[in-house]
């Protein structure tokens, strides 16, 4: 994205190792941050969805209550003018009071609803970027499958049920942000290869020194001449424009420098699965920067 | 009286249109799934149909689709937060809406597209009622100039008046 040229200035000299590693090393950190800026523009429309619904009732709801404020302040400052009190009872009851008391109550309660709705969102949003220190820390893992979900869910809700099937897990000392990442590659691949409504399903447990996370799905499944592709940088079934083809390399890479490891299996038309084995040890051999 | 349909499977999107719709004096009835949504539509004769885009199972635009073969006099309008060109130009081409509106939306915004689609909607009533009446007076005239045919061709003549130079009737069998 910057000027920083790939291929161009790679050294003459194929003995100068350290030098062609630090470049590699800068360039996948590229494709990283690049990868996951198109994740979050990815994101963006869904999100915007997802706030537009609840501030539309509330915008709404706002105008709504300015029409009730104006019938309440006409039998308030009738109060003082009103010679009779059957004066007053018929302007209650032109109103509506009855109504319009009982329906206040709903407004605001939905309201305030609708605003939590939207904080929640921003929140998540916030836990799923902010968090973003290139550092090995104790996570849970759990924790971050659910933000990551919540941030996703509205890309996926449309496609399919997302089941959760979790064990107990330990803390994990990994990157929480970039997990989050590989996670959010594998739901939004499973909700993509879903033709109509399908199941996600997310399994977690706990095998001695490891964690294992799989995403399944009930999708149209990965022909097996692609299988053996699918973490190629670049290689994408998508059409042109549509999708970078790095969501998987760079899952690939991320688990890899966790020390793990990710695997798939998949039968066409029935599904797929991928399988994410994290190291639950302190480990910074792998670290980033 | 005039009925409104709204669709839209967030419950509370409906309750704030209708607290802004009845004002209006419209009946209105609110679905918060597409299921029932359908079987509304057997048994009202709705002015107005206002369906959300994205929707579990079915989208909007499908929706309207349907409601335009049970309903064709029914106006379409979407309202969605999901306003991306794909969806816009399968509204427009696929059901035919009349209006197109966004969330977050202004209130005079919505009542004055409902209005408008309203005013529409009774047009092509009135129109439809107005061909009804043409075409019965229609056959009517028919039945009559049949009848003078018959006449005529029995009796031939009978259905013509003659007059001499001056302008007066004469009455004759033989003219």
């Amino acid at each position: 994205m910057s000027g920083d040229p790939i291929m161009t200035d790679v050294p003459n000299s194929p003995a100068d190792d350290t030098a062609l590693n630090e470049q590699l090393e800068r360039v996948n950190r590229q494709l990283l941050q690049s990868e996951k800026m198109a994740a979050i523009g990815q994101l963006a429309a869904g999100v915007a969805h997802e706030i537009n619904n609840p501030i539309g009732y509330v915008y709404s709801n706002l105008q709504s209550l300015d029409r009730y404020l104006v019938d309440m302040f006409r039998l308030t400052d009738a109060i003082g003018s009103a010679s009779t009190q059957e004066e007053l009872e018929e302007l209650k009851q032109s109103i509506d009071y009855e109504f319009l008391r009982g329906d206040l109550e709903d407004l605001v309660a939905e309201s305030r609803e609708g605003i939590e709705r939207v904080k929640t969102i921003i929140t998540t949003l916030m836990d799923f970027t902010h968090a973003d220190e290139e550092e090995f820390k104790l996570a849970d893992i759990h924790w971050g499958i659910n933000t990551t979900l919540s941030v996703i869910n509205n890309e996926i809700k449309y496609k399919a049920e997302v089941v959760k099937d979790f064990g107990d897990l330990p803390l994990v000392s990994c990157i929480i942000s970039q997990i989050n990442q590989v996670i959010l590659n594998l739901l939004a691949n499973a909700a993509h290869s879903i033709e109509g409504f399908g199941k996600i399903i997310v399994r977690t447990r706990h095998e001695s020194n490891y964690v294992v996370i799989d995403v399944e799905d009930t999708g149209k499944g990965i022909s097996q001449e692609h299988i053996n592709k699918v973490f190629d940088p670049f290689f994408t079934t998508k059409p042109i424009g549509e999708g970078t083809g790095l969501g998987l390399s760079l899952s690939f890479s991320i688990v890899e420098k966790h020390n793990g490891r990710i695997d798939v299996t998949s039968t066409p038309g029935k599904g797929t699965c991928f399988r994410i084995i994290l190291p639950i040890g302190t480990s910074d051999t792998g670290r980033c920067s | 009286m005039i009925k409104i349909q709204l669709v839209d499977d967030e419950p509370n999107i409906l309750k704030a249109l209708k607290r802004l719709l009845k004002a209006q004096g419209w009946e209105v009835d609110a679905y918060d799934n597409v299921d029932d949504a359908l079987g509304g539509l057997l048994a009202h004769d709705y002015a107005v149909i206002v369906s959300d885009y994205l929707m579990p199972a079915v989208d909007g635009v499908t929706y309207l689709q349907f409601a335009k073969q049970r309903r064709p006099d029914a106006m379409r309008l979407v309202l969605t937060a999901h306003g991306d060109r794909q969806s816009v130009i399968k509204a427009i081409n696929q059901a035919e809406v009349y209006r197109y509106l966004t969330k977050p939306w202004n209130d005079y915004e919505i009542v004055a597209a409902i209005q408008s689609a309203v005013e529409l909607h009774q047009l092509v009533r009135e129109n439809h009622r107005l061909l009804q009446t043409v075409a019965t007076q229609k056959a009517m005239l028919q039945a009559r100039e049949q009848e003078l045919q018959r006449l005529e061709a029995e009796h031939p003549g009978i259905t013509q008046v003659l007059r001499d130079t001056e302008g007066s009737i004469l009455v004759g069998d033989d003219s």
